[in-house]
């Protein structure tokens, strides 16, 4: 989330669309009616009506998978009609900035950008650019004329929008199109904010990266970014799934969103000079500039004292991915299906459901050697070599269980959507032999460990370097019990050494040897600071020598009024509430809605050392002076090298900016927008005419599979249901797998609501129960009638034992994903329905 | 000691159907579950049982404005000031009335005799498999120590608020609901409602009344049953005073 | 030695105790459900039981019921000009003057009480056993109910005149319910057309 969840009482409009939060989000929920209390208008675009849309001053419905087109001609409305927040769109974003003239667009080139190589599905950006001017800087035009600047590309590529086009792909009617881009619109007036929220209904698609790429070019238009009440905001899943992608969870990044080093990054130095982004542009903050001492602190936690500056702090121990080389979900259980991977562990997963086209995945489990599955229940992963089709004498995976302990049985720190990071302690002891996942780990770590000792092996470096403070040692050596405390002060980092602020005469000191770093602003790239995740900074810091654990702060005082509570827990990044806050002022610093101020410039007000100007509020995006003052001031987005929202976003694998692509199986014969690309060009095919496993077919425009379907979580079970179907309240409300479909539908089938069904897609099938509904209706699609359905994941054959809940509707979704992210496209997919025999 | 009286203020427009309540009562009640099964939609189970004392029936209605209207609303026992099912309980102890408002009830005191079922406006007493009365008792025990009801605690969004019930009635008016649903029904609800629309289309009562017959056997029967005791003893006394026994002429009893 | 006549012989007797009592334990039982009076627990135990003891014993009353029919139902059904007479004349309950016309083996009052003894007994036992058998059907329970209380009220109101009459009333009486005969001089100016029926005088 750029702001937080508190933060959408504070919307005029809020925007539901890709997620469901009253059904995913319930407390969210609590801050979207506070916000319609106080006249705010909720929208809700969904293929189907949602508990969510049951709530919504407009519902809007749409097919799946073409929220661009949607939303393409939303920003064709806003443009159109002039309704963008101009001041913030010249001065914030790159909407001035002068494009490489020889780029071209879709419209130009039947549906693609210029640079695109039809043999790799990959493009060459070099069009992609700015033009410089002799500074070194990206040429502007402030009056937004320019036909090659980002403002005028950007209307010359939805100018191709239109409201047919846009409600003949969509299926949205037309009155309900202009109903929403009106009320959304109505935002870019600077008293008037709207929130976006959205979730997997927006990143599981091929295009889900651009589904959010243009809502950020929305938010940028209107002024919303930065502002109470706005942003565009990512309704996490789980708890902490933002903890741990701030924790390195993916393949291609370390903690703090530090790249993973690729093999050809041979030392340090080529690392951050090949990665550090650069600007010549003095009012630009380039944060990513520090990237030299980030990733050098952390080498230094993680490697410790045999982390010098002799050895390049142990960069040669870090894993490194083959130039090229995606490792992401899809990608792991290619291989492993393929067999090339011996070993796996599933912690507190369960990928036998969850695994987009989950039947390949269980067929992959079983060319492992050995798997180890930590949960805190059995599941269909764990159990899978027993599981349908199975025949457990041909599986020669040898299957290991161990049993976790669940969050409440341990102590330790969760971050929400909001970027919270909250302190949580142990309400009871872990059940039976149940552990914590850390002490777990530490298990593992000492036999591993002890196992390199004896025994060599390729490459034990990593592992006998590893520094592993935890706790105190027992006598063989290893740490009894794990102090969580411990890694929470690793993360924050330490002073390794005095630390003086040299600028000044003479030297203050900023940090002592030995206390926890106090911001990240004082890490360094020579060794001297430690840090486990620059981001998490200060979450566990020490003032006047006295330790603090910020995360477990519980003081509710709200300052500003705008739910911001700056001391209860602590946010990442230095406790700021609202990103790109900077955003929500003019060039002076003053709010653009004194009403809602986030920050404000108070030039007479005095810093700590007696200097006149200071923000107040909440944590800006840096202390520099506002924009206007052309010695010190700063632009507001300080995470990007030019200092501007993108508009233009060259950065992405499939466009700067984005273009309608129906899903990989889609209704219809050609994409509406360009007859030659039907479908996201650069996303990865695991099968084509070409060959490819059978396990991957995919059956677009088949007159077996007619209906567009689509999955979704439910209110009562959470992701696969594992500790939900567990959980017998849970399950009587929600017993079994069902399908949502159109009365029109059914009554075309002869199905009633209640009838057991199968569901079948090119991949595979599932019985479900019929809930026969008016909250589904087909849809309008290029004047022909399109049915769509939708199912829950959340149902496994192993719990209940009895086989009533049914199975993942996983089972019938694609092996294929966004270039982007790899993130599978589960959320539009054909299948068929029949009511099921016997 | 007075106490103001207590109750849950519920409104189905902030309801988003999530039912945390309906876990939340049964985990704090220690309630277990029946078998269910997916009927064609979302509400399970499909009536309150025992062991489910507070349900979110789920309503699809057509709408004039949108694709569909989808309506949540809680179904439980509603802590009539005039209770229907204490007037015609038998067993005394059995339902009770708390300091707080609540018609709770003593499991040891029912005699299963399912009174209180037809005595209940809204269909809401159920019977154990021991056959005794079950249902919603506002948490007693936990308002009791001042804290509020399962269901309430877990709301997120309001859609079900416990606190004094003068000041939820006060409050449902100052945001513009003109009428609150029970504020003067049977005494007063302790369970009260603010509702957009007529009550039947969330599918409850625009009327609720203690049947009849209840009503007539408790304000004119149960009296009557001392009266003509009385009175025939009564008369009986009277007659034998002025009348004395009848003896027989001449009296050769003897 | 006075000369008896039998009235009623030891099957007749002792069903009315039967009957009698079973009435006393239901009557009371019920007050105690009408008006959940605790005092019933030092007689029953608990409301548990009481309700246990409560329709047993309606059952009791209800057998009872049911053998008094051919003790007294063809008797109570005759009807003559006498009958009338002895309405008129108001039993002679109200004037130490008043001569009633001569009555059978019952008289009129006596086969009045019978039939409304009979007909609420049949109401409340019957819609007794419906509350008890069909708990939770809410129309059966709801007219049951009423019927039951209805019955009940005037049940209250009968037994009290029926044990009145049959005792402080009318000394003597009381003696039919327990040796079962009465003098033939008390029975001839009670129940002359009966003695002249069986020809004892």
């Amino acid at each position: 989330m750029t702001n937080h969840w508190i933060d959408i009482k504070n919307a005029d409009v809020i925007l539901v669309m890709g997620a469901n939060p009253a059904e995913n989000h319930p407390i969210s929920m609590k801050w979207v009616m506070k916000a319609q209390e106080r006249g705010a208008k909720l929208i809700v675009v969904d293929p189907r009506f949602t508990r969510t849309a049951a709530k919504a001053d407009i519902y809007a419905s749409m097919r799946s998978g073409t929220d661009i087109a949607f939303l393409g001609g939303m920003i064709k409305y806003i443009l159109d009609n002039n309704l963008y927040f101009k001041e913030y769109a010249v001065n914030y974003t790159n909407a001035p900035f002068l494009v490489n003239p020889e780029f071209k667009g879709p419209g130009e080139l039947d549906g693609i950008f210029s640079g695109y190589d039809p043999k790799t599905r990959k493009y060459d950006k070099k069009t992609w650019s700015y033009q410089m001017d002799e500074k070194g800087l990206p040429k502007k035009d402030p009056t937004l004329k320019d036909p090659n600047c980002v403002f005028q590309l950007l209307k010359k590529h939805y100018s191709r929008y239109t409201l047919n086009k846009a409600s003949a792909i969509t299926g949205t009617p037309k009155e309900k199109l202009i109903e929403v881009y009106k009320t959304y619109a109505s935002t870019g007036k600077p008293n008037r904010v709207g929130t976006e929220l959205y979730a997997m209904g927006w990143t599981q698609h091929t295009v889900g990266t651009q589904n959010i790429r243009a809502m950020a070019i929305i938010q940028l238009l209107l002024g919303n970014i930065g502002m109470a009440g706005g942003g565009v905001n990512a309704l996490r899943g789980e708890s902490n799934v933002q903890g741990s992608t701030d924790h390195g969870l993916l393949f291609h990044i370390l903690p703090g969103y530090l790249p993973v080093p690729s093999a050809t990054l041979v030392d340090l130095k080529t690392y951050i000079e090949k990665l550090t982004p650069k600007t010549k542009d003095p009012k630009s903050v380039n944060w990513w500039g520090n990237r030299g001492k980030y990733i050098t602190s952390y080498l230094k936690t993680i490697y410790g004292d045999r982390a010098t500056k002799d050895n390049d702090f142990g960069y040669a121990w870090l894993p490194k991915l083959d130039e090229g080389m995606n490792a992401s979900w899809l990608m792991l259980f290619d291989q492993m299906f393929k067999g090339k991977i011996e070993g796996f562990f599933a912690w507190g997963q369960n990928p036998a459901c969850s695994t987009s086209n989950a039947g390949k995945a269980r067929k992959a489990l079983s060319k492992l050697d050995w798997m180890v599955n930590v949960n805190l229940f059995d599941n269909e992963t764990g159990s899978f070599w027993k599981g349908p089709e199975m025949k457990p004498s041909e599986v020669k995976t040898e299957v290991f269980q161990l049993p976790a302990a669940s969050s409440v049985e341990k102590e330790g720190s969760i971050t929400n959507s909001s970027r919270l990071a909250q302190w949580r302690y142990e309400a009871i002891e872990p059940m039976g032999q149940s552990k914590p996942d850390s002490e777990i780990m530490n298990e593992l770590y000492f036999r591993v460990k002890k196992l390199y000792q004896k025994q060599g092996g390729k490459f034990p470096e990593p592992i006998l370097n590893l520094t592993w403070n935890y706790g105190a040692k027992g006598p063989d050596g290893k740490i009894k019990t794990i102090d969580i405390h411990r890694a929470a002060k690793e993360i924050n980092g330490y002073y390794l050494e005095d630390l003086f602020d040299k600028k000044v005469t003479p030297p203050k000191q900023l940090g002592k040897k030995g206390e926890l770093c106090a911001t990240f602003v004082h890490l360094q790239a020579d060794g001297t600071t430690s840090c486990g995740n620059w981001i998490y900074c200060q979450s566990y810091t020490q003032k006047e020598g006295k330790v603090i654990n910020m995360m477990a702060r519980r003081k509710k005082t709200d300052p500003t009024g705008l739910g911001l509570f700056p001391e209860w827990a602590w946010a990442w990044p230095v406790n700021r509430r609202i990103l790109y806050n900077r955003a929500s002022v003019n060039l002076e610093g003053k709010p653009w809605d004194p009403k809602r101020a986030v920050i404000k410039w108070n030039p007479t007000k005095l810093t700590p050392d007696g200097k006149p100007g200071v923000w107040e509020g909440d944590v800006p995006d840096g202390p520099a002076t506002p924009m206007a003052d052309e010695k010190a001031g700063k632009y507001p987005f300080i995470m990007r090298a030019d200092g501007m929202g993108a508009i233009f976003g060259p950065g992405l694998a499939d466009g700067p900016f984005p273009e309608h692509y129906e899903p990989l199986e889609c209704p219809i014969q050609e994409n509406p927008m360009s007859k030659k690309h039907r479908i996201n060009p650069t996303a990865k095919l695991f099968y084509s005419k070409e060959g490819g496993l059978p396990e991957d077919i995919f059956l677009s425009r088949d007159i077996r599979y007619p209906y567009v379907a689509t999955t979704y979580r439910v209110t009562e079970h959470w992701q696969t249901g594992v500790l939900t179907r567990h959980q017998p309240w849970q399950l009587e409300m929600m017993p079994q797998q069902f399908v949502e479909i159109s009365k029109e539908l059914a009554e075309e089938k002869g199905i009633k609501s209640g009838d057991k069904v199968e569901v079948s897609s090119a991949r595979g099938k599932v019985w479900a129960i019929a809930v026969v509904t008016n909250r589904f209706k087909p849809f309008r699609v290029m004047n022909s009638s399109v049915h769509q359905v939708g199912l829950p994941w959340c149902f496994g054959w192993q719990y209940p034992e009895d086989g009533s809940g049914g199975d993942s509707s996983n089972l019938l979704t694609p092996t294929i994903g966004d270039p982007n992210t790899m993130i599978p496209e589960t959320k539009a997919f054909m299948v068929n329905i029949e009511k099921a025999r016997g | 000691m007075t106490m103001a009286r207590k109750a849950l203020m519920i409104s189905p427009e902030l309801c988003i159907g999530c039912r945390g309540c309906q876990t939340a009562c049964k985990e704090w009640n220690r309630l277990s579950v029946i078998k269910t099964r997916n009927t064609g939609t979302y509400e399970n189970p499909p009536d309150l049982t025992p062991n489910l004392y507070n349900r979110i029936r789920f309503v699809e209605m057509p709408s004039e404005t949108n694709l569909v209207r989808w309506l949540f609303v809680s179904q439980r026992c509603m802590h009539c000031d005039d209770a229907g099912c204490m007037k015609i309980c038998p067993a005394p102890g059995a339902l009770f009335k708390t300091k707080e408002g609540a018609v709770s009830f003593n499991k040891d005191k029912c005699i299963g005799c399912k009174l209180c079922v037809v005595g209940c406006p809204f269909n809401i007493p159920r019977y154990d498999d021991k056959d005794k009365v079950s249902k919603c008792h506002l948490c007693s025990d936990r308002i009791a120590e001042g804290l509020m009801p399962a269901c309430a605690k877990t709301c997120p969004t309001g859609a079900i608020r416990y606190g004094d019930r003068d000041s939820l009635i006060d409050g449902a008016k100052k945001i513009g609901y003109e009428k609150v649903y029970g504020e003067k029904d049977l005494g007063g609800l302790g369970a009260i409602y603010v509702f957009k629309d007529a009550p039947k289309i969330y599918g409850i009562d625009e009327h609720p009344a203690i049947p009849e017959t209840v009503v007539f056997w408790h304000k004119v029967l149960k009296p009557l049953a001392y009266l003509s005791l009385g009175g025939a003893v009564a008369v009986s006394l009277l007659h034998y005073v002025a009348f004395g026994p009848k003896k027989d002429e001449g009296g050769e009893e003897k | 030695m006075t000369e008896m006549v039998r009235k009623t012989n030891a099957f007749e007797i002792i069903n009315h105790w039967v009957l009698a009592i079973s009435f006393f334990i239901l009557a009371i039982s019920g007050y105690g459900f009408l008006f959940q009076l605790e005092e019933m627990n030092s007689i029953f135990g608990s409301f548990n039981q009481m309700r246990v003891i409560h329709n047993w014993v309606g059952v009791v009353f209800a057998a009872s019921l049911f053998l008094t029919l051919f003790s007294y139902i063809v008797e109570a059904l005759s009807v003559s000009a006498d009958d009338i007479g002895w309405i008129i004349r108001g039993g002679g309950y109200f004037s130490k003057k008043a001569k009633v016309p001569p009555q059978g083996k019952l008289n009129t009052g006596q086969k009045l009480y019978y039939l409304v003894a009979l007909l609420t007994g049949i109401a409340i036992a019957a819609f007794g056993f419906v509350i008890w058998l069909m708990p939770g059907v809410k129309k059966w329970i709801l007219i049951s109910h009423l019927v039951h209380n209805i019955s009940f009220d005037l049940m209250v109101i009968a037994i009290p005149l029926h044990i009145y009459l049959a005792t402080l009333a009318n000394p003597g009486t009381f003696r039919i319910m327990v040796y079962g005969t009465v003098p033939l001089e008390w029975a001839r100016k009670r129940h002359e057309k009966w003695l002249r029926e069986m020809g004892k005088i």
